[in-house]
């Protein structure tokens, strides 16, 4: 549970003040289906199709311009996919009474007039869906912006901007909720609060999607990881597949008998070297028992854990589009 | 907790009422309008023009002042990034353009009627001795200063139109001062026989025809004249709704 933060879907727990009867429930969660989007002759979407489900943390993961953020504006209809559809709660957003209580969204930071005060920008917001104020001092309360709620957007720092869009995001006490790169330029212990704030929404049972390029960020709070490149599904998997879809590395003076007692269904083994192997399918513990029931004699034997980043740099190594020259 | 039209309308008045630049402008569209009204009252000593013409003098400039208020509002949305938390909070869009154009021209409306009273007032009171004066009472005045009125808050209208259909403060601007100022100007260099059939129509001077009390040739009847204004703004409303709905925000 979130400090302060007392929403559960399918709720209209704003404040005090009791609202419409709560509409039951349906789907909570995000499903972009086989969606494309071109700008012109360069497609930055391609058939991507993923399924952001309630009640976990779905990391979006992409190196820079993999179509993350083209995605998030397609989910609420910012932008319109050139093929395929998007459903949020198992419909078009667009055709909800109450967008905010279905999505809450932060795009980018400060997508907010500079000239307005941080109070004004989410009471403009609130306003639409006849939202009370007193929500509106919750959400800026459990952003922590309470002392600066009167000063303008303007002079707000990165940070403060990001809490901000967290707040705005928050309003509507809604069933998703998607971040679009939350953590970027949050101190510490901001980082921290995202994490909690997140992790927290996800455990109510809401569907939490955010995005990022850094794996190290998303790995902590992800259950479910949809990565892309070049606007294509990469891989759509768990933190725990992704780390384990490794091998094990093994050297020994004779690979080729190792190789033949260790062949089986689902084991691949491919040659790194005069003596190396890396074989995938099979753990360090039966590889060795095997070689030691033949008498073959091991140098090495290395569980691959390669780190989650290094696993996201091969996956995406292909599909990074804006590269420094080496 | 739902969107209503009403919900819009006040979230739309929220965002409006908001920014100090709204006060900045509507007060320096009043001011021009009562002190433009006073200096040509007081200077002023032809035969051409009556006292209520005099008063609203200052209308020309007001109006660039209003549309400029609209603009603001329309084009802010996307120079900020505000719009995309617009849209993604009432993701019909048609809502927002309607609002803001009601709040705006309402807001333009009410201070704008009020601010032509007070040129009226101010300037009759110190009105030049070889002009006539006019009371409320006679004939054409209380027309002109409520057209004025309506005549500015449809021009803060356009202000929005034009800001939401180019997206950008400057080019907003820059294409509202071009209609109501400059295009009349260039108008006048056309052959005669074109500048006489078109000049009446042009924006600006269709919708101040509703304030003129004494009818030239050259000007349209009063309410025609700002139906035809009126028609411009909504040619400029359906552009402006078309992008919104069909391109991405």
């Amino acid at each position: 549970m979130v400090p302060g933060y007392q929403g559960r879907p399918g709720s209209v727990d704003c404040g005090t003040t009791i609202l419409a009867p709560a509409t039951p429930s349906v789907v909570s969660m995000i499903q972009v289906r086989e969606v494309t989007k071109r700008y012109g002759a360069k497609t930055v979407v391609d058939r991507l199709s993923f399924t952001a489900k309630p009640g976990q943390v779905t990391g979006f993961l992409g190196p820079n311009g993999a179509g993350k953020s083209t995605t998030m504006r397609m989910i609420v209809g910012l932008d319109a996919p050139n093929s395929g559809d998007v459903l949020v709660n198992g419909k078009p957003y667009a055709s909800s009474k109450a967008p905010l209580r279905e999505i809450g969204v932060l795009l980018e930071a400060k997508a907010a007039h500079p000239g307005r005060t941080a109070v004004s920008h989410l009471l403009a917001l609130a306003r639409t869906h006849g939202i009370p104020r007193s929500r509106v001092d919750e959400v800026l309360d459990l952003a922590g912006l309470t002392a600066v709620a009167h000063k303008r957007v303007g002079a707000f720092s990165l940070g403060m901007g990001q809490r901000l869009g967290i707040a705005a995001a928050l309003l509507g006490d809604p069933a998703v909720v998607m971040l679009d790169e939350p953590v970027n330029g949050l101190d510490p212990e901001g980082v921290l609060w995202v994490r909690k704030l997140l992790t927290g929404l996800a455990a109510e049972g809401r569907t939490v999607m955010l995005s990022s390029h850094l794996m190290s960020e998303v790995s902590l709070i992800a259950d479910h990881l949809v990565i892309v490149g070049r606007g294509r599904l990469l891989a759509d998997t768990t933190v725990a597949d992704l780390v384990t879809a490794e091998g094990v590395r093994v050297v020994t003076p004779v690979p080729d008998a190792l190789r033949t007692t260790i062949a089986g269904p689902g084991v691949t083994v491919t040659s790194t070297g005069a003596e190396e192997l890396v074989v995938a399918g099979a753990s360090a513990r039966v590889i060795g028992l095997a070689a030691a029931a033949r008498g073959i004699p091991l140098f090495e034997l290395t569980p691959q854990n390669a780190s989650l980043e290094a696993a996201f740099m091969d996956l995406t190594r292909d599909a990074v589009e804006y590269e420094a020259s080496r | 907790m739902k969107i209503t039209p009403g919900g819009v309308v006040a979230a739309e008045w929220t965002k409006f009422s908001s920014l100090r630049s709204t006060w900045i402008t509507t007060g320096i569209s009043v001011f021009l309008l009562i002190a433009f009204g006073m200096i040509a009252s007081a200077s002023f000593s032809g035969d051409n023009m009556t006292s209520i013409d005099l008063a609203l003098s200052g209308s020309a400039l007001a109006a660039l002042s209003v549309g400029v208020l609209g603009a603001l509002l329309g084009a802010g949305e996307y120079t900020t990034g505000m719009i995309r938390a617009t849209l993604a909070t009432v993701p019909r869009r048609m809502p927002v353009l309607w609002s803001k154009s009601l709040v705006a021209g309402s807001a333009a409306l009410v201070t704008m009627t009020a601010g032509a009273f007070a040129a009226f007032v101010a300037g009759s009171a110190v009105l030049n001795d070889d002009i006539g004066g006019l009371g409320l009472g006679d004939d054409g005045v209380l027309r002109a200063l409520l057209g004025a009125g309506l005549y500015l808050g449809l021009v803060a209208v356009l202000g929005v139109a034009l800001g939401m259909l180019v997206r950008s403060s400057a080019g907003a601007i820059t294409i509202l001062a071009g209609l109501l100022l400059i295009v009349p100007g260039l108008a006048a260099l056309l052959p005669d026989s074109i500048s006489e059939a078109i000049t009446p129509y042009l924006p600006s001077n269709a919708g101040s025809a509703v304030m003129t009390l004494t009818h030239a040739d050259g000007i349209l009847a009063p309410w025609a004249g700002l139906a035809v204004f009126t028609g411009y703004v909504v040619v400029t409303l359906a552009a402006a709704a078309y992008r919104l709905k069909t391109t991405d925000a």
